[in-house]
């Protein structure tokens, strides 16, 4: 566990570097910048709050990679259940007007409906014709795109916009803030909660993990492997649909266009880069997202582009996960250094 | 005389903080046959990897005829002594898997790495045209040389398994090397075709090559082999002489204490039928029949052990009583429950299941030892789980795990610990404990102790015997004849598919079950 922070902080810290001699040999201030990054993304007052409401969607892409992931399904579509989700979450939103008490719950729920079923069409396929999930996943990404960009200039368009979008959801399915945090937030905290409960504590997670990491095994000890598989991408699928709810309900309140923009892609990212660890999805999730809102303020007090968040962002990926392999044989090497220079070398395995 | 081989002060530490080699310090003699024993983990593989090149000693030196060798990589140990007009042949080894292309012929296998190119102009120089024709002589040439009974044309695919190995030991006789090193080398080969290897390892001893060989077999190891050193936990514990030793003596140096080596069965009546085979077959996905009208019972207190050369039908009996395959004609009952049609969760409602490979079906090489600890219990314990078999009780499952280290004698740290943190041999301890605490009327064991040494082989033969004595049924597969007849009280054997022989073990013997097993039905009827 220690050794994972370690290479993690290292990988970071050597990212970071890496992008100071980038921005420097261009001619930038990098303390001055990675400063602006630090203000805007954290230490204003508003900026914190911002960074976690960015946040929200990177988190929950990420947790429904990386439970995926680590569980056996390859769901990649993550991007396409989360527009689907935001656009069943619209379309309720639209229809329907009752209390937020009840409107909120029923629109998240439906939500979940739409990447449950969206990932459920991959599931399907998977059992009864044996087709690979990772490919059908990543093209019902693309179809998912096409349909949502076709409702939302045609059957669904706001025919008083200017550019292709739904009407504005009902009022009722406003998310608002708590205090300086949105609302959005703390349902994701909870969701995670929830998610890391089941993953961790119970019989199905336990399944789960071990049907991830060794099939055979698992369906020798009894495990139900076919109907987990099924569950885990249903599943999966309604925390990347939360997602695009959430997106739509605390932020533009309506469906348009480009709203998914990068998210589930960057979350797949961050459940690579967090080795599907459901707290270091987490972490990274802020992280990222810290990067991303603070670029505002590198824009705006060093002059450097906002695009240069995004080379940061994959200096670590590269450095993290191509590193991490070599990080860890490095330290168990200069461990194992140390313990064969000594002349007095005694084992610790007690006599069998 | 000085030594061909001398080891000195040699030590290894593998990352992080493993110990495998302590001060170990040896000779060898040119042209002796010198075993290597000792339990798993104590360090002969290791203490050959580190002569061959595989690996680097993290302290100590090694002298080569003589002239200081710590061999940076394998090409520079089979090249040989470093900086001599007159080179001596250089050192090779023969891994315990054979590691050929099935798709090439035995000289295309045998040239690989040192391939003679076209002598004469552009084609050789710049092209590294191959010269088949010479290559495929030189090989013919080595192999009258030695006398091996081998074809180079032949596809390594088509050639038995001990004529694989021959083309591994062909491999490092064709590079000149003059000490061969084999690390198990009877593993794969049936009690037939032992002899024939030992006769050829003493004709190139006799040729004036070193044999260095590690192997488990103490019995093998006494026929063959003119010394003996023996290494227990990383550190040499002596050598002696085999014509002077014995394989108690030998077992006492390795563990470090008396071994028993027959186990006393007690007489057990044998009660209700558990397992039922009837007419059983099985059809591969090219509809060939890999099981064919196969019948097997095994009551409750007995131990009916199944003989057969690998290949022969036992991965498929295995599976189709587990659940993994389904078989085209016949039935299956346990514990009079015909279960055919049953998941394989319903099934283990009768069975408990050790499977052959550890880390590929036994466990999660990954998880936690906890973790590897509970499966099939979480489902069929009551005590590990709350809220109706919802949510798993994790300080229950750890006790459960610490319980299984109690009974079982594994050597571990914490129950936390990733699996692959153990040994072998307490890898596969922990999965015995796992699947004989479910406590099923039906015990399936397939290769129970498979890389196993002598100290953890006799403690798992021990818990078998008692599962036998508490009126288990045991269905028992086993490539080690010995341990096959030791523990069944009935033998069955199996030849492409068919049951060949269901004979008590009383009334027959090591011989006539390796007959069944490569011939067959006899001629002269069962």
């Amino acid at each position: 566990m220690r050794q994972k922070i370690l290479s993690s902080l290292i990988g970071v810290v050597i990212a970071l570097g890496l992008g100071a001699i980038i921005m420097a040999i261009q001619g930038y201030n990098p303390l001055e910048t990675y400063g602006a990054l630090l203000d805007f993304s954290a230490l204003n007052s508003n900026a914190f709050p911002t960074t976690l409401k960015n946040a929200v969607p990177l988190i929950l892409t990420g947790l429904s990679a990386s439970i995926a992931f680590a569980s056996g399904p390859v769901n990649l579509g993550q991007p396409g259940q989360l527009v689907i989700g935001a656009m069943f979450a619209t379309v309720a939103g639209l229809a329907l007007d009752l209390p937020p008490v009840i409107q909120v719950p029923v629109l998240l729920v439906m939500a979940m409906l739409g990447g449950a079923a969206w990932a459920g069409i991959a599931a399907l396929l998977r059992r009864a014709f044996n087709m690979s999930e990772f490919i059908v996943t990543l093209m019902l990404n693309s179809i998912a795109d096409l349909l949502t960009a076709y409702l939302i200039a045609g059957p669904l368009a706001d025919r008083n916009a200017g550019s292709p979008t739904s009407a504005p959801i009902a009022a009722s399915g406003f998310l608002g803030t708590l205090g300086p945090i949105n609302i959005s937030v703390l349902i994701v905290a909870v969701t995670f909660v929830i998610v890391w409960f089941v993953f961790t504590r119970t019989t199905a997670g336990y399944e789960w993990r071990m049907a991830g990491q060794n099939e055979l095994f698992a369906r020798l000890g009894g495990c139900a492997v076919n109907r987990n598989f099924i569950t885990v991408m249903l599943l999966t699928g309604a925390l990347a649909g939360l997602a695009g709810g959430l997106v739509v309900m605390a932020g533009p309140h309506r469906f348009l266009r480009g709203l998914g923009a990068n998210y589930a892609w960057d979350g797949i990212m961050i459940a690579v880069v967090a080795n599907n660890g459901l707290l270091g999805t987490v972490l990274y999730g802020l992280f990222f997202a810290m990067l991303q809102t603070g670029a505002l303020g590198t824009e705006l007090i060093t002059n450097v582009p906002g695009e240069f968040t995004q080379v940061l962002q994959a200096i670590i990926v590269l450095v993290v996960v191509a590193g991490r392999v070599y990080l860890a044989r490095l330290l168990d090497q200069l461990s194992a250094r140390r313990l064969g220079q000594r002349s007095d070398i005694r084992r610790q395995i007690s006599d069998a | 005389m000085t030594p061909v081989i001398e080891m000195r002060h040699i030590g290894k530490v593998f990352p992080p903080n493993v110990v495998a080699l302590d001060d170990v310090s040896i000779a060898f003699e040119e042209g002796e046959i010198h075993a290597v024993v000792g339990e798993n983990g104590a360090g002969k593989s290791t203490l050959m990897k580190v002569l061959f090149g595989s690996e680097q000693a993290s302290r100590g030196e090694i002298l080569y005829h003589g002239q200081p060798a710590n061999f940076r990589s394998t090409r520079d140990a089979m090249a040989g002594a470093q900086g001599e007009a007159t080179a001596p042949g250089g050192i090779g080894m023969v891994h315990q898997e054979i590691l050929l292309i099935p798709e090439y012929t035995v000289w295309e296998n045998v040239v690989l790495g040192v391939e003679p190119v076209v002598a004469q102009g552009w084609r050789g120089r710049l092209l590294g045209q191959l010269d088949t024709q010479a290559a495929r002589a030189r090989v013919q040439a080595k192999i009258s040389e030695f006398g091996f009974n081998l074809d180079p044309d032949a596809l390594v695919g088509d050639i038995s398994v001990a004529a694989r190995q021959k083309v591994e030991i062909l491999k490092l006789l064709y590079r000149d090397v003059s000490v061969l090193i084999l690390d198990e080398p009877t593993a794969v080969l049936t009690p037939q075709e032992v002899p024939q290897l030992f006769n050829e390892l003493r004709r190139l001893r006799d040729k004036g090559k070193t044999i260095l060989f590690i192997s488990h077999h103490l019995d093998e190891v006494l026929a063959l082999s003119g010394k003996v050193s023996v290494l227990r936990k990383g550190r040499m514990v002596g050598t002696v002489d085999a014509a002077t030793t014995s394989q108690a003596e030998l077992a006492r140096m390795m563990v470090g204490r008396e071994v028993i080596f027959e186990q006393h069965k007690v007489p057990v009546q044998p009660g209700d039928m558990v397992l039922e085979v009837r007419g059983l077959s099985v059809l591969d996905e090219n509809r060939k029949e890999r099981l064919r009208n196969v019948t097997v019972h095994v009551r409750a207190g007995e131990i009916v052990g199944v003989a057969g050369v690998e290949g022969n039908g036992q991965f498929e009996l295995v599976n189709v009583i587990m659940g993994l395959l389904k078989a085209s004609q016949g039935e299956i009952v346990i514990a009079q429950h015909n279960v055919a049609h049953q998941s394989i969760l319903e099934r283990r409602e009768w069975l408990a299941y050790v499977p052959q490979d550890r880390g590929r079906q036994g466990g999660s090489l990954n998880a936690s030892i906890t973790e590897n600890a509970i499966m099939t219990h979480h489902r069929l314990n009551p005590d590990l789980v709350r809220a109706s078999g919802w949510v798993l009780d994790w300080s229950r499952a750890r006790q459960f795990a610490q319980a299984l280290r109690q009974r079982f004698g594994v050597v571990m740290d914490t129950p936390s610990d990733p699996l692959r943190a153990l040994s072998g041999g307490n890898q596969q301890k922990v999965i015995l404990g796992r699947e004989m605490s479910l406590d099923r009327p039906l015990l399936l064991l397939d290769q129970p102790t498979r890389g196993l040494d002598v100290g953890s082989m006799e403690a798992v033969h021990d818990e078998i015997l008692k599962m036998r004595a508490a009126g288990k049924a045991i269905l028992l597969i086993s490539a080690d004849l010995s341990e096959l007849l030791e523990l069944s009280d009935r033998v069955v054997v199996l030849n492409r598919g068919e049951v060949v022989a269901d004979v008590p073990t009383a009334e027959t013997d090591r011989e006539q079950v390796g007959r069944w097993m490569l011939e067959g039905r006899d001629v002269a009827g069962d």
